[in-house]
């Protein structure tokens, strides 16, 4: 049964106090969890709602952060102006992500395709050195809000929240509307939705474009947090981590992004110095998810109360 | 400039000859399951680093060194396949790339843990030279490569084409429902065609490590390759692997010296994007591999 | 008055395969007419080139004198020609009322940005659609089963709702692909009821295809026979009856 109109606008106001309770290192973990929700939930609107197997997500999270970067110290323009750019460079990747799909290639070869090209705007980051500054990458200058320096990590943290509760609120807006269940009836049956008169192609590309974008937003703030973008931070490990958030936290939910995002972000943190831990840990996860809870945490939080049921559809 | 061809297309047939070895070994688990195995470059760097230690730990000779490691990944495969992948096999698409991916990551985190990021070096069991033949020059290791690979085309073509097992496995890469209907166990059968696949992988693993540098992180881009080489040749055709692995070795390098070094390293992705976006059946492929 | 559906000399081939040869006929408005024929005949083919599934090789296909054997299947669609699916093709993650609701699609007046922007005339639009989706619902006597999953339902319950997605934009042509298909003798009966009153009371012109025989002859108002992939029959279900090519038809003949 659907719960009505839930006060989830109480969790941000309850998270505004949090940076009071935590050491710097603490706040900047909780800043990485903030960057990586909208990545996890534009990542998941392409797999999770449009069903659609794209392995091209670092890609756009890439582009994002590799945007703002370059903005800011090419140009000299301060961070909050190039969050839009960011999202918009992220979008525009995700509609070339879709080419392919909407030329009708699916399922594993989609995939592959789209692998490839990910794989490729790495290789990009490292050969367009001047640029991007190579292999060894690219600093980026102190970011700032209206002339508001986010010199500190409880700064930034007040700034992110912001974003992502707004790409949240845009995100769960679409889900929620014919455009969601549009992307759903595609992920169901794409000659029945086409029958519906929806024009498939249309929304796949809306889809890819959308999740870029919201993944592109999240480049921006992952460029804003570290200050240093190189190549390696786009790499396949970067896509198991992403990968393990969407499907830990529950495909095509919203609280499931954001449930993965703060579970799984952390994690790498404890494992700094134990090589290979890190993808043994996500492997491991991901393959008991996948064998014993294949909707995710999100299915199990749904069972304790409906409040955490955002259900734009059921497996 | 055109003088450099003769010894370009040799050398890129001997790197040729390992993407061949890597699609046809990922073709194998393909036909049998029709589930694409994102984690088989993994099985390819286990197989490597099995060797490694039976070599160089414990100091077995070469060759019984090989055929042990590709005994080991064969169990590790066919575990895989019917542990994991198995239960889940009628599930969504995306579960089953995730499996497969999440089982190669395993195996490359325990790799890092057990080995780190140092980069180790397969002792060889006979000396490196060069030979000059005319115009081309060729290592021992490209001999050594070429050869095994040959050898084992040989064999599998030998299996596949003349005898009964041969003949009852194109069979079923035909149709399952059939298999199943003869009395073919078709879940041993899945098991035994990704056993197979990861032990041909661990062969490729062991040749790779002759020239490439041993790492975790080998198997990654030998994946991108040999997804490249399948889809040249035509996704699911055993022959056009072969091809499409000889091709892309020669592509990479002509187009590395032709025209830009930086060929070497995206040529596989360039072909894999552009064979599917223009003739999606690559050479070979007897069905469009589209929306299946 | 023009046919609603005109079809002229319709061929479809796949590779060297014809699948549907030279096939004409029309369908009035509120006419109820039904394509028979063994497996393989065409039938399906023929319904694909009309709904934009499958591209027609020679030949025409006129809406309301409009030509759309050109048109993408979405397009065709919202022209309203409405189609269901053999296998059902239900969205099976989304429930019964959200299937009816995908069946509204182009009806929903929300665009992106002012949906994004949280409009109140986005979110009247859905309010309003809901509504209606659930009236549709009612109209066929499963509002009960709105928020049930569609994988969930009964056969015949995920027939209705296939019924009233394909209605929901009240469409002017229905193609039912096999309606009675694993249905139960009391719900097919209640089947041809609704496929009647449909034509009668509200004018809607239905292609049927059916192997269901009896239903055919007892709901059609004219009876199409296809025999690989030609027309060999067409005309009242007695005269279909009387005609002997089709017995050869469903017989087989060397």
């Amino acid at each position: 049964m659907r719960v009505g109109r839930r006060p989830y606008w109480l969790i941000p106001l309850l998270l505004l106090p949090v940076p009071l309770f935590l050491d710097q290192y603490q706040q900047y973990v909780a800043n990485l969890i903030l960057v990586y929700v909208p990545v996890a939930v534009g990542f998941n609107v392409v797999v999770g709602n449009l069903g659609l197997l794209a392995f091209s997500n670092v890609a756009f999270f890439g582009i994002g952060a590799y945007t703002a970067g370059i903005l800011m110290l090419k140009l000299g323009l301060p961070w909050w102006v190039t969050v839009l750019p960011a999202g918009i460079m992220g979008g525009i990747a995700g509609a070339t992500a879709a080419v392919p799909a909407l030329r009708g290639v699916r399922l594993f070869y989609l995939a592959i395709m789209t692998l490839a090209f990910g794989e490729l705007m790495r290789w990009v980051y490292i050969r367009w050195e001047p640029v991007t500054g190579g292999s060894f990458g690219m600093s980026v200058p102190e970011p700032s809000v209206l002339g508001w320096a986010l010199d500190v990590e409880a700064r930034k943290f007040y700034a992110f929240l912001v974003l992502v509760v707004l790409m949240i609120v845009l995100t769960d807006r679409l889900l929620r509307s014919r455009f969601g269940r549009a992307f759903v009836a595609i992920k169901g049956n794409e000659e029945a939705a086409a029958a519906m008169g929806i024009p498939t192609d249309r929304y796949i590309l809306l889809g890819f474009a959308w999740g870029g974008f919201v993944v592109g937003i999240g480049g921006s703030m992952y460029a804003a947090l570290v200050g240093h973008l190189s190549p390696s931070s786009f790499d396949l490990t970067e896509l198991i981590l992403q990968f393990a958030i969407i499907i830990v936290g529950g495909l095509g939910s919203l609280v499931g992004s954001v449930l993965g995002a703060a579970l799984l972000t952390a994690a790498p943190e404890f494992f700094r110095d134990l090589p290979g831990f890190e993808e043994l840990l996500f492997a491991v996860l991901i393959i008991v998810v996948i064998l014993f809870l294949p909707r995710g945490l999100a299915s199990l939080l749904g069972r304790v109360h409906p409040v955490f049921n955002d259900r734009y559809f059921r497996e | 400039m055109l003088s450099f061809l003769p010894q370009l297309v040799v050398s890129g047939i001997a790197t040729g000859m390992l993407y061949a070895l890597m699609a046809l070994s990922m073709t194998v688990g393909y036909r049998a399951t029709t589930v694409v195995n994102f984690g088989h470059g993994d099985m390819l760097m286990i197989g490597a680093y099995a060797s490694y230690v039976l070599v160089a730990g414990i100091g077995l000779p070469f060759g019984p060194a090989i055929v042990l490691a590709a005994a080991l990944l064969f169990l590790l495969g066919a575990a895989a396949q019917r542990l994991l992948m198995q239960p889940i096999i009628g599930g969504p698409h995306l579960s089953l790339a995730m499996m497969a991916l999440a089982v190669g990551y395993a195996l490359r985190g325990v790799a890092r843990i057990e080995w780190g990021n140092d980069v180790l070096k397969l002792p060889r069991a006979y000396s490196s030279g060069v030979f000059v033949l005319g115009p081309v020059v060729v290592t021992t290791d490209d001999l050594v490569i070429s050869g095994v690979v040959l050898v084992l085309l040989a064999a599998l073509f030998l299996v596949f084409n003349v005898t009964a097992v041969g003949k009852v496995i194109q069979a079923v890469f035909q149709t399952q429902r059939g298999a199943a209907l003869v009395g073919i166990n078709v879940k041993a059968f899945h098991a035994t065609m990704w056993g197979a696949g990861a032990a041909l992988g661990a062969i490729g693993g062991v040749l790779m490590a002759l020239i490439v540098p041993l790492t975790p992180d080998i198997g990654v881009a030998t994946l991108v390759r040999g997804f490249a080489a399948m889809t040249l040749g035509g996704f699911g055709s055993l022959q056009g692997a072969v091809i499409g692995g000889l091709l892309l070795g020669i592509m990479e390098k002509v187009l590395g010296f032709y025209v830009s070094t930086v060929f070497i390293d995206i040529t596989a992705y360039l072909v894999t994007i552009l064979v599917l976006l223009i003739r999606p059946k690559g050479l070979f492929g007897q069905h469009a591999t589209l929306r299946i | 008055m023009a046919a609603l559906l005109e079809l002229s000399d319709v061929t479809v081939r796949f590779g060297g395969l014809t699948a549907v040869d030279g096939v004409s006929f029309e369908v009035a408005a509120g006419e109820i007419c039904a394509l028979i024929g063994p497996n393989g005949a065409g039938k399906s083919t023929l319904f694909n080139a009309v709904a934009g599934n499958a591209a027609i090789s020679s030949g025409r296909v006129l809406f309301r004198g409009d030509p759309i054997h050109r048109l993408a299947p979405h397009e065709i669609s919202a022209r309203g020609v409405r189609r269901t699916f053999q296998n059902g093709g239900l969205f099976g993650h989304l429930t019964a009322l959200e299937n009816a609701l995908v069946g509204l699609h182009t009806q929903i007046e929300s665009g992106f940005f002012h949906l994004l922007l949280g409009a109140g005339s986005s979110r009247r639009a859905e309010t309003a659609a809901t509504t209606r989706a659930r009236e549709l619902l009612a109209l066929m006597e499963i509002e009960h089963v709105a928020d049930h999953l569609a994988a969930e339902l009964s056969g015949g319950q995920a027939r209705m709702v296939e019924i009233v997605r394909a209605l929901a934009t009240d469409p002017p042509l229905l193609l039912l692909d096999e309606p009675a298909v694993g249905l139960a003798p009391p719900m097919r009966e209640r089947l041809g009821e609704i496929i009647q009153r449909l034509a009668r009371e509200r004018g809607i012109g239905i292609v049927l295809i059916e192997h269901a025989i009896e239903l055919v002859m007892s709901v059609s108002d004219r009876v199409i026979v296809l025999n690989y992939g030609r027309k060999v029959a067409d005309g009242t279900p007695a005269e279909v009856r009387a005609d002997k090519k089709v017995l050869e038809a469903y017989l087989g003949h060397a």
